[in-house]
């Protein structure tokens, strides 16, 4: 009688997919080049940065042995070394571990020219501290020196 | 009349534009490498260098950071500005170095065939080698220079003419830091303006991935080279 037709029913087209892997693709290409690997931080020291003008970038592909000094958390002025993932207790220590790094052929190889001892110090920090580690470096032969900064606009 | 399906959307063209915004972070986005200072620590030597007062800028500070220069109490800020006339000055200026040779391509070459002739007969002279290495990158800097106007010569401070950070033990990092910053701004500012007159772009604008630049910056670096001694521990008044 009418001319609806009442039992067909409509399909929907199914929602191509074909374009969820390239939006797929583009979010993770997005992140992997906008990630900045988090600097290495110190887990055993509160350390209040310097912010100077003129810096340069670190190099890539580097060799590097880290120091830390700065306040063990809770005290006001008690200024601790931190080498690698380990305190310092005595300062001699820094030229053994030193030693011992350059023993690995790895380090030894680039010793002279991609090995740099990153430094990452309070800003309180006494001077003597510092040359403390310094000397110690000398005696391990480890001249080159990095101290990492805050950029200051 | 015929109900019309729906027809699919067409998805071709999707992964184009994802491309496309791909290409385009991938283009804009840098990556932030950690910002440094650089110092190369001094041989570990028992040798005190006995220096001319006149070639030496020293820079103190106290164990209150209180800032000398010269031994007068300055503030942070003169610290480039004296850095700046150390290089730079008129010879002859009271208190500053005598500029010790204006280094010329014949005065190199020359340098280095006397060299020769020494090395030839003491090789191991270590001395002769350090001189050798010293006058061979002032020969390439001099090379690097010339054209585009220039004779390719430039004069240069003496050997033991230093800028000298002296620092109490009980001066605070900070200080350390922010002397460091002053001297190398100094430096930097002096290595821009140089730069720009030679070859018309800044210093920090040069690229040490590219080959031209590169000699460039080596050229500069031996126009004004880093010059910075620390001091024995010691306290200071």
């Amino acid at each position: 009688m009418s001319k609806f037709s009442k039992g067909k029913k409509r399909k929907d087209p199914a929602i191509s997919t074909a374009a969820l892997p390239d939006i797929v693709f583009m979010l993770l290409f997005f992140f992997m080049v906008t990630t900045v690997f988090k600097e290495k931080e110190s887990n055993k020291l509160e350390i209040d940065k310097v912010a100077i003008k003129s810096t340069i970038d670190l190099e890539k592909n580097i060799k590097a042995a880290y120091f830390w000094i700065g306040r063990v958390p809770g005290t006001t002025d008690d200024f601790r070394v931190q080498l690698d993932d380990d305190l310092v207790n005595d300062y001699s220590e820094i030229k053994d571990y030193l030693v011992k790094l350059k023993k690995n052929p790895e380090f030894s190889q680039v010793w002279n020219n991609r090995f740099f001892n990153v430094f990452k110090v309070d800003q309180k920090t006494e001077m003597r501290i510092v040359r403390k580690v310094h000397d110690e470096l000398k005696e391990a032969e480890a001249f080159k020196v990095v101290y990492s900064v805050n950029k200051e606009k | 009349m015929a109900k019309r399906d729906i027809e699919e959307i067409n998805a071709g063209s999707m992964a184009d534009i994802a491309f496309l915004l791909l290409i385009f972070f991938l283009i804009t986005t840098t990556m932030n490498l950690p910002q440094v200072q650089e110092e190369r620590l001094p041989q570990k030597s028992e040798v005190e260098f006995l220096l001319n007062e006149r070639n030496v800028l020293q820079i103190m500070a106290n164990k209150n950071d209180k800032i000398g220069i010269e031994g007068e109490f300055a503030k942070m800020e003169d610290i480039k500005d004296a850095v700046k006339e150390f290089y730079v000055h008129d010879e002859g200026t009271p208190n500053q170095p005598n500029y010790d040779t204006l280094v010329t391509i014949e005065r190199c070459k020359k340098r280095l065939e006397n060299l020769q002739i020494a090395l030839a007969a003491y090789p191991d002279a270590a001395v002769y080698k350090i001189d050798e290495g010293i006058w061979t990158r002032r020969l390439n800097a001099c090379n690097a220079l010339i054209g585009s106007g220039n004779k390719g010569e430039f004069s240069v401070l003496p050997a033991n003419a230093t800028v000298s950070i002296q620092m109490d033990n009980s001066t605070k990092y900070i200080t350390y830091m922010k002397v460091l910053d002053q001297i190398m701004q100094g430096l930097n500012e002096l290595r821009n303006d140089y730069s720009i007159e030679k070859f018309g772009i800044p210093f920090s604008k040069l690229n040490d991935k590219v080959e031209s630049d590169k000699e460039k910056i080596i050229a500069i670096r031996q126009v004004y080279p880093k010059k910075i001694m620390k001091e024995k521990n010691r306290s200071v008044q």
